[in-house]
């Protein structure tokens, strides 16, 4: 089961590079602390997933990368080649001399359609290297022109054309006080139209990964590549290879979400699978994965990751961990709004199940408490199997209408992930991004209703109309955040 | 003429390579195949000295590897051989005897309590998952019908080769008649070289000389093991002589009598089972067939499902004996220290 990624943008194509070059360095890293066989099958297992192999040997990223202008992709391909571990694939750019000026409508409307072809084109030739499409992972930022305009565009085109592979966006928040003027109207654009076209969004805000940098890694000055690092290690993390919910023998062939059930009809598929690579492809299929588990309903696609421990290396030869620990913490930051181990608010509680929401309740509950819908935790390292997760299965954690045994999951595997002896990561489908996707949306219509800038995007194709459309959805999202 | 002699030494190589040639044994250069040609020949007897005298540039000799081809065509079913090496895996093969049970439990099915009215938001949640599996279900076929594809052109690739033997076949006869008639043609070879049918890879002298004492250090080795048994047989003897007596000995020796009674009804049944045809082993493929089916290389599932059954009572009551050991030697380590008591495990 392999996964196509697509870079795009500026912010796409750095962050794409970090997450190739975290996937290829932890798999080949001497530190799993596992045995060698259970290695070799994890390494197998992720090459699989992201990478091709050409004839010299040298595994070659599944991804294609579109930028307007050359300066990023140029640089993106060269730093990859310069590994020497693993490379971009020879023609699997598409670049062009000019970019889209921060205006969404420029990528989408223009840049998007005049370029469909050739960036299609692309990904179906990185589609035609899969023995088998597991779906789409699409790198890009939110509040952006090139990036953000024509990843909704090519997104779109995607589930036009492939619209029984797995589309999953990593979409980057812009920060809160951001530069660009627009950015709140790129970002109801962007997130309109993935709301329509992919299956779950997964949302970095910039503000907490600058948070991170500073508080956990003690970084001075921080940098893109900083943050990206941050980034692509939680992304790792979440995609890296991991067993099935209870002792599985066999890595889950696909991250982002097969479900087949295995029956005598797949007998044959089976065999035919064990006869074309012995080494790579694990026999059985899961059911419950990622998509499936987490945003199975239309309304509710924006997932949020957390992961804990995240420190410098310094700190990290001074630390030990305990999976009791590292699970009370996480269960407090996702509880308690967290974006990081530091500075968690202790004081909040789950509501007493039960009981109704009378006066005796704080009047500002919802803002203390993050309800989720469903959560997934993936756990990595040593003793794995002797960590408790009941605290997840709390039904006070959990909206109503969904029970625990629906809304959790658990991956877990005794290879440890990077340098971290235990590590414990949380994809979280919760109202974590209520707040902030409520106030994108209040600014962007006090712009709208002054009309400010909207002749930017007229002048593209994108009229008052879409806009109307956009705030309608998204708070029908918010709405059905809220009212968990 | 000689100009077939370098493509000669090629199919020679590629006929007597272990392996089916892949591309980079196939690329080297001629001299180095046609040395191997040689020895390989020559390690499979090959009679006629003409051809370890033959340049190894590939200038001549076609008269000389085409015998060398008649002959390894002549001894054995080659082409079969070649057939069999090329032959497409399909992969529908499982260990026979090595099962391992797979145990992966079903989805769950959804518990929805009747009594309770639905929240809607539940149902499109259960809607959403059953089209993610219907996707999924779709990108399997999908996954199916592209390895299918390459399944496909690998068999077509084998049917060539069969084709191919077909042919050889058909035109067989023609090419053993022409083979006698270069026969025929070929002098002889040497008296001396004929008296010496097959020349076997040289087995150095040395060699010969050292497994000689080696055989003479075994011997007394043996004579000395011997003699320590019995030693020791004869001191047991004694001990056992004087203990004989007592509850404690008799009960001993039942229990060597049960052990002994059951490790004979083992091995007869290992022995009744390997009394018939020899039972097959290794991959099988898993196959449907008519009832009466004759009873050839294949084993029923069923026979299969069984001898696992008998097996597994085996190792069942071999468990069993282990754990009363078990219990045997804690009770006898409880006994022996007073200060050991028994807690439930943590977690509890």
């Amino acid at each position: 089961m392999s996964i196509v990624t697509v870079q795009l943008g500026q912010c796409g194509n750095q962050i794409g590079f970090e997450v190739f070059d975290t996937l290829f360095s932890d798999s080949h890293s001497s530190q799993g602390l596992c045995s060698k066989r259970e290695n070799e099958a994890y390494r197998a297992s992720c090459k699989e997933r992201f990478f091709s192999e050409e004839e010299n040997g040298v595994p070659i990223a599944r991804a294609v990368l579109v930028d307007m202008e050359p300066k990023v992709i140029n640089q993106t391909l060269s730093k990859a080649a310069r590994s020497g571990r693993w490379k971009y694939g020879q023609h699997a750019y598409f670049c062009q001399k000019q970019g889209s000026g921060n205006n969404w409508a420029y990528g989408y409307s223009v840049h998007g359609p005049k370029h469909k072809e050739s960036i299609l084109d692309l990904i179906q030739k990185e589609v035609e290297k899969c023995d088998s499409l597991s779906g789409f992972f699409i790198i890009m930022s939110m509040a952006g022109g090139t990036g953000s305009g024509i990843g909704a565009f090519v997104t779109q085109n995607l589930q036009d054309q492939y619209s029984n592979s797995l589309k999953m966006n990593q979409i980057i928040w812009p920060y809160r006080t951001g530069e660009v003027i627009v950015q709140n109207y790129n970002s109801i654009l962007t997130l309109s139209h993935l709301y329509r076209s992919s299956d779950a969004l997964l949302v970095h805000e910039n503000d907490a990964v600058h948070k991170i940098c500073a508080k956990l890694m003690k970084i001075r000055q921080i940098s893109f590549s900083d943050m990206n690092q941050v980034l692509a290690h939680q992304l790792g993390s979440v995609f890296q290879p991991t067993y099935s919910a209870e002792g599985s023998p066999h890595y889950r062939r696909n991250p982002l979400g097969l479900a087949l059930v295995s029956s005598p009809s797949c007998f044959l598929s089976t065999f035919l699978l064990w006869s074309m690579s012995i080494e790579t492809i694990f026999l059985f299929f899961f059911t419950g994965d990622l998509m499936e588990n987490l945003v199975p309903h239309p309304e509710f696609k924006m997932l949020s990751v957390r992961n804990i421990p995240q420190m410098s290396e310094n700190s990290l030869a001074y630390s030990t961990f305990t999976w009791a620990g590292l699970l009370k913490h996480l269960r407090q930051m996702l509880i308690s709004h967290a974006k990081m181990e530091e500075g968690i608010d202790w004081q909040v509680r789950p509501p007493l199940s039960g009981l109704p929401p009378l006066g005796k309740m704080p009047f500002n509950k919802e803002l203390h408490f993050n309800t989720s819908i469903a959560n997934l935790v993936i756990l990595r390292g040593k003793d794995v199997q002797s960590a408790d997760l009941d605290g997840f299965k709390d039904p006070a954690l959990y909206t109503s209408w969904l029970k625990p045994v629906d809304a959790f999951n658990v991956w877990k595997t005794q290879r440890a992930f990077s340098k971290y002896e235990k590590s414990a990561t949380l994809v979280s489908n919760s109202q974590f991004l209520v707040k902030p996707l409520d106030m994108i949306v209040g600014k962007a219509w006090n712009m709208f209703a002054s009309k400010a800038y909207i002749h930017q995007y007229t002048k593209f194709g994108i009229e008052e109309e879409d806009f109307l459309d956009s705030f309608t959805l998204l708070e029908q999202v918010v709405a059905s955040y809220c009212n968990l | 003429g000689d100009w077939s002699a370098p493509a000669l030494w090629r199919l020679l190589f590629r006929v007597l390579s272990p392996l089916s040639t892949d591309a980079s044994s196939a690329s080297l250069a001629l001299e180095t195949q046609a040395c191997w040609v040689k020895s390989a020949l020559c390690s499979q007897g090959y009679p006629r000295l003409a051809l370890a005298q033959l340049p190894e540039d590939g200038s001549r000799g076609s008269r000389e590897l085409l015998l060398a081809l008649s002959w390894l065509l002549a001894r054995g079913p080659l082409p079969e051989k070649l057939l069999a090496q090329a032959h497409v895996q399909v992969g529908d093969e499982m260990p026979v005897c090595e099962c391992e049970a797979l145990a992966s439990p079903g989805p769950g099915a959804p518990h929805v309590q009747a009594e309770d009215p639905v929240d809607i938001r539940c149902v499109q949640w259960l809607m959403g998952r059953l089209r993610f599996r219907w996707r999924c279900l779709a990108a399997s076929q999908q996954e199916q019908c592209t390895l299918l594809s390459k399944l496909l052109w690998r068999l077509q690739h084998e049917n060539t080769g069969l084709e191919a033997a077909l042919e050889w076949r058909r035109g067989e006869l023609v090419f053993w008649r022409w083979m006698d008639t270069v026969l025929t043609a070929c002098p002889l070879e040497a008296p001396a070289a004929a008296a010496q049918p097959t020349f076997l890879p040289r087995i150095p002298e040395y060699g010969v000389g050292k497994l000689e004492p080696i055989a003479q250090e075994l011997r007394a080795l043996q004579e000395e093991l011997c003699e320590a048994a019995e030693h020791r047989r004869v001191a047991w003897e004694a001990k056992v002589g004087r203990q004989v007596q007592g509850p404690r000995w008799s009960a001993a020796r039942q229990a060597l009598q049960t052990a002994v009674g059951q490790e004979l009804a083992a091995l007869q049944w290992a022995w009744e089972r390997d009394r018939g045809p020899a039972e097959p082993h290794g991959p099988h493929r898993l196959v449907r067939c008519e009832e009466d089916a004759p009873r050839g290389q294949h084993v029923r599932a069923a026979e299969v499902i069984q001898a696992l059954r008998s097996q597994e009572a085996c190792l069942e009551a071999a468990l069993c004996r282990l754990q009363g050991q078990c219990r045997q030697e804690l009770a006898k380590l409880v006994g022996s220290l007073p200060g050991l008591i028994w807690i439930p495990p943590s977690g509890h």
